[in-house]
């Protein structure tokens, strides 16, 4: 299995490179650290046009590349690649979809100070045209922790089965522990508690058709607003959270709803966002594991 | 360590060059004249072009092209020879070592930031024209004259491009060819018209086309006749582009030079067909609407398009506008790049060296060049009565030195190849000459004509010409910036990061 990590020789790469570590490492994914270098084009005017410049970029980007595979650990397999395109988003796709990746992250944070995430530009870009979930990495800290739970939030519309069961089978092949938690913001008004509950209970029959056995856990979280559900819950240092993507996507692409960046702009873990209707880490090359996996 | 390292930047490249990427002859001369930019040119050069050579405006057109050929032939041996990103700069320190390299680098930034500094004020009196063109109210075109206002708009159109620049956007093909086309539709447009109003009699001053505009030889002086050769140098900067294409190309040996001869053929049809017209619908005197007015020269279109072309003066005015500021965009490229590329070899500090992670873009040398054309702009605004022509005057004296040293790095590089066949005879030792010697004895004679405080717009500081001051002034800040730098840090000029060196003979 391997994760693409989009990397910058800044504060964001780092988030980005901390963050695909602690996830790689009780997954047994290695890593495609990805430099997206500008594609150059003939039609922008420059003069005069010279191509001495990409020598003296590239240079700096095997330089920045060498940076970033120190920062990963040695019991982390990676590898560096630069890809040219003419954007980030764009780049890191490409280079997602050619190999194989289970997992997009990227570094989210912005510049100044406030919330742990803010969408940067290359998220935003990325996330909704992502085909493969995409983990927008907060500012780390300085040592990546092991991801101790995975929490898995759905809210009160239809359409959570899709990310429920890739919450079920990434926590049983990490052998984690796993949350579901049914988001209620209350300031919706009118379906207040009754939906509370009915999420609730969909939860509890997913929890318990879906991974008999395994440690399963189901919480309803309840807040005025969605960040207020979010603080709400009590978080364990280096946990998971995994949203689905809106149901406003496209199949296999994530459309980052309003819910789902206002749960990012109040969360203090990492969160995934899987893409609509995407099944599971790696079924869609069929591997005889995972599809048995996939039928229990 | 567990780490593998694939490097697929070639098969990223391939990539976008089997798709998009490459350039056919009509890319490429759409790329020569998107650079050349007549419509901006045309309005800045024109009028102080009149100035120096009156009605023989057409005949300097056409041997101003001269000495950009021959020294664009010899930028094209450097530039397959060695490939850099501080062309002038990189060229001139290999073949004549550090500290004419040095000047060299600073002659190009120079002219870059001049001009950054013109193609900004340029855009900023036609964004006015164009606005009070769309409100239908003239009293909004005169607020280009407010000084404050002038220099406040001007500073926010440079510091806009330059943000563009340092994130790293640029102009798609499809925005290109519309643009080039537009200028192109709109100069014959507003060519078209003026002959009409001669033919109707309705022309400001209608003058006969005669053999005599045609004749070189007929200019009064020399000093007239080197002052504008060097503005006509600057009518074709950037045209050189085409020759320095190879890979992006379709077919690398046959399309740049192609895509070279029909950009120029374009081009001088283009500024023959305005020049002519603009004369013989103004005449070249000094009344309302003359071309020899000093009021109408230092923007003759902005004068001249509405008696002109009517109620469609506006789609000048845009034409103008969406020129200029494309290139302002696409021109911080070149003096960023170079100061780069400077940093990297420790010419400058080391700060000017640095690419920006996020954007990829020499992040610190694009910032420093959008302060120097700031800068610039605002000293020669103030001081100055007619900052932009003074500015293009200043422009093609620092042309005419930067090609100068670069062309005749090139002989000196490749003495060694230069007999060796008759192509280098002709491209590495022969075209360079010629064209480098023209240069810079255009160089030494219009800066000395400059001294005189009558020169060029008039304006005067010390008694010296305004444009000696600019030109000269700007050289010698950079010798005095140079040898503060190798006092510092005399690491590039004791040849420990580049050595001079010459290209092997065979």
């Amino acid at each position: 299995m391997r994760y693409t990590v989009g990397y910058t020789a800044d504060g964001r790469g780092h988030d980005a490179v901390c963050l695909a570590v602690a996830l790689a490492r009780r997954q047994g994914a290695s890593l495609d650290l990805v430099l997206v270098a500008p594609e150059r084009s003939a039609y922008s005017g420059s003069h005069p046009s010279d191509s001495g410049f990409d020598d003296l970029l590239s240079g700096q980007l095997h330089t920045w590349m060498d940076q970033g595979l120190a920062l990963v650990p040695e019991d982390v397999p990676a590898r560096g690649e630069v890809v040219r395109a003419e954007s980030d988003a764009e780049g890191l796709i490409r280079a997602a979809e050619d190999a194989g990746a289970s997992l997009i992250v990227i570094g989210a944070s912005a510049a100044g100070p406030g919330s742990r995430y803010s969408v940067g530009n290359v998220a935003r870009g990325l996330l909704p045209a992502s085909p493969a979930p995409g983990a927008p990495a907060p500012r780390s800290p300085r040592r990546p922790a092991p991801v101790p739970r995975l929490t898995c939030a759905v809210g009160r519309r239809a359409g959570a089965d899709d990310v429920v069961s890739v919450a079920v089978t990434s926590a049983r092949r990490r052998g984690l522990p796993l949350r579901l938690v049914a988001l209620l913001a209350l300031d919706a008004g009118r379906e207040g508690a009754g939906a509370g509950g009915e999420a609730h209970r969909r939860l509890a029959d997913a929890a318990s058709s879906l991974a008999a056995g395994g440690q399963v856990s189901v919480e309803t979280a309840r807040g005025t607003s969605v960040e207020e559900a979010i603080d709400a819950l009590a978080w364990d240092e280096g946990e998971v959270l995994l949203v689905g993507s809106s149901r406003l996507a496209q199949h296999m692409r994530i459309f980052l709803g309003s819910t789902a960046a206002r749960i990012l702009r109040a969360l203090t873990v990492p969160m995934v966002v899987v893409p609509r209707t995407y099944e599971s880490p790696g079924t869609g090359t069929g591997t005889a594991a995972l599809q048995t996996q996939e039928g229990v | 360590m567990s780490t593998r390292r694939t490097d697929r930047e070639g098969t990223g490249l391939s990539r976008k060059g089997l798709s998009s990427g490459t350039v056919g002859l009509l890319g490429a001369v759409v790329i020569g004249v998107s650079c050349v930019a007549p419509a901006y040119t045309l309005t800045a050069a024109l009028g102080p072009t009149v100035a120096e050579v009156g009605t023989q405006l057409p005949a300097i057109f056409l041997v101003g092209f001269i000495p950009m050929l021959l020294v664009a032939l010899g930028y094209r041996e450097l530039n397959s020879a060695m490939p850099d990103s501080g062309t002038s700069f990189t060229w001139a320190t290999r073949a004549f070592g550090p500290w004419i390299g040095w000047m060299g680098g600073w002659g190009l930034i120079a002219a870059t930031v001049i001009v950054l500094s013109n193609l900004a004020a340029v855009a900023v009196d036609f964004f006015y024209l164009l606005l009070s063109q769309l409100l239908g109210n003239p009293a909004i075109a005169e607020l280009t004259r407010n000084l404050p206002l002038n220099i406040a708009t001007t500073l926010v159109f440079i510091a806009l491009a330059c943000y563009i620049s340092y994130r790293g956007m640029e102009t798609t093909k499809t925005v290109q060819y519309v643009l080039v086309t537009f200028q192109l539709v709109v100069l014959a447009w507003f060519a078209v018209a003026a002959f009409v109003h001669v033919a109707d009699g309705t022309a400001f001053d209608a003058t006969s086309i005669s053999a005599d505009w045609f004749n070189p030889f007929a200019v009064g002086s020399f000093s007239a006749f080197a002052a504008g050769v060097s503005l006509s140098i600057f009518i074709y900067w950037g045209w050189d582009v085409t020759l320095t294409m190879n890979e992006e190309t379709t077919d690398p040996e046959r399309t740049p030079g192609r895509a070279g001869a029909l950009t120029v053929v374009v081009i001088v049809l283009v500024y023959l067909a305005v020049a002519l017209a603009t004369i013989s619908f103004a005449g070249v005197g000094d009344g309302d609407l003359g071309a020899g007015n000093p009021d109408n020269q230092e923007s003759i279109f902005a004068v001249l398009a509405g008696p002109v072309m009517g109620p469609f003066a506006i789609l000048m005015s845009m034409a103008v506008l969406s020129s200029s500021a494309a290139s302002l965009q696409s021109t911080f490229v070149s003096p960023a790049r170079t100061l780069l590329a400077m940093g990297h070899y420790r010419a400058l500090p080391e700060g000017y060296g640095r690419i920006s992670p996020r954007h990829k873009s020499p992040g610190f040398a694009t910032v420093a060049a959008a302060l120097a054309a700031a800068g610039f702009y605002v000293l020669t605004r103030l001081v100055s009565e007619n900052a932009l022509w003074d500015t293009i005057t200043a422009l093609g004296l620092m042309i005419c030195f930067y090609y100068g040293i670069t062309a005749l790095a090139c002989v000196w590089y490749f003495r060694a190849q230069a007999f060796t066949s008759i192509r280098n005879v002709a491209f590495r030792f022969l075209a360079p000459l010629c064209g480098g010697v023209i240069l810079l004895v255009m160089f030494v004679k219009t800066a000395v004509d400059s001294m005189d405080p009558g020169y060029g717009s008039g304006s005067e500081l010390f008694g010296v010409g305004m444009v000696f001051v600019l030109g000269i002034g700007v050289i010698l800040l950079g010798v005095v910036l140079m040898l503060v730098w190798s006092r510092l840090n005399p690491a590039f000029f004791r040849q420990e990061v580049i050595t001079r060196g010459a290209a092997s003979g065979r």
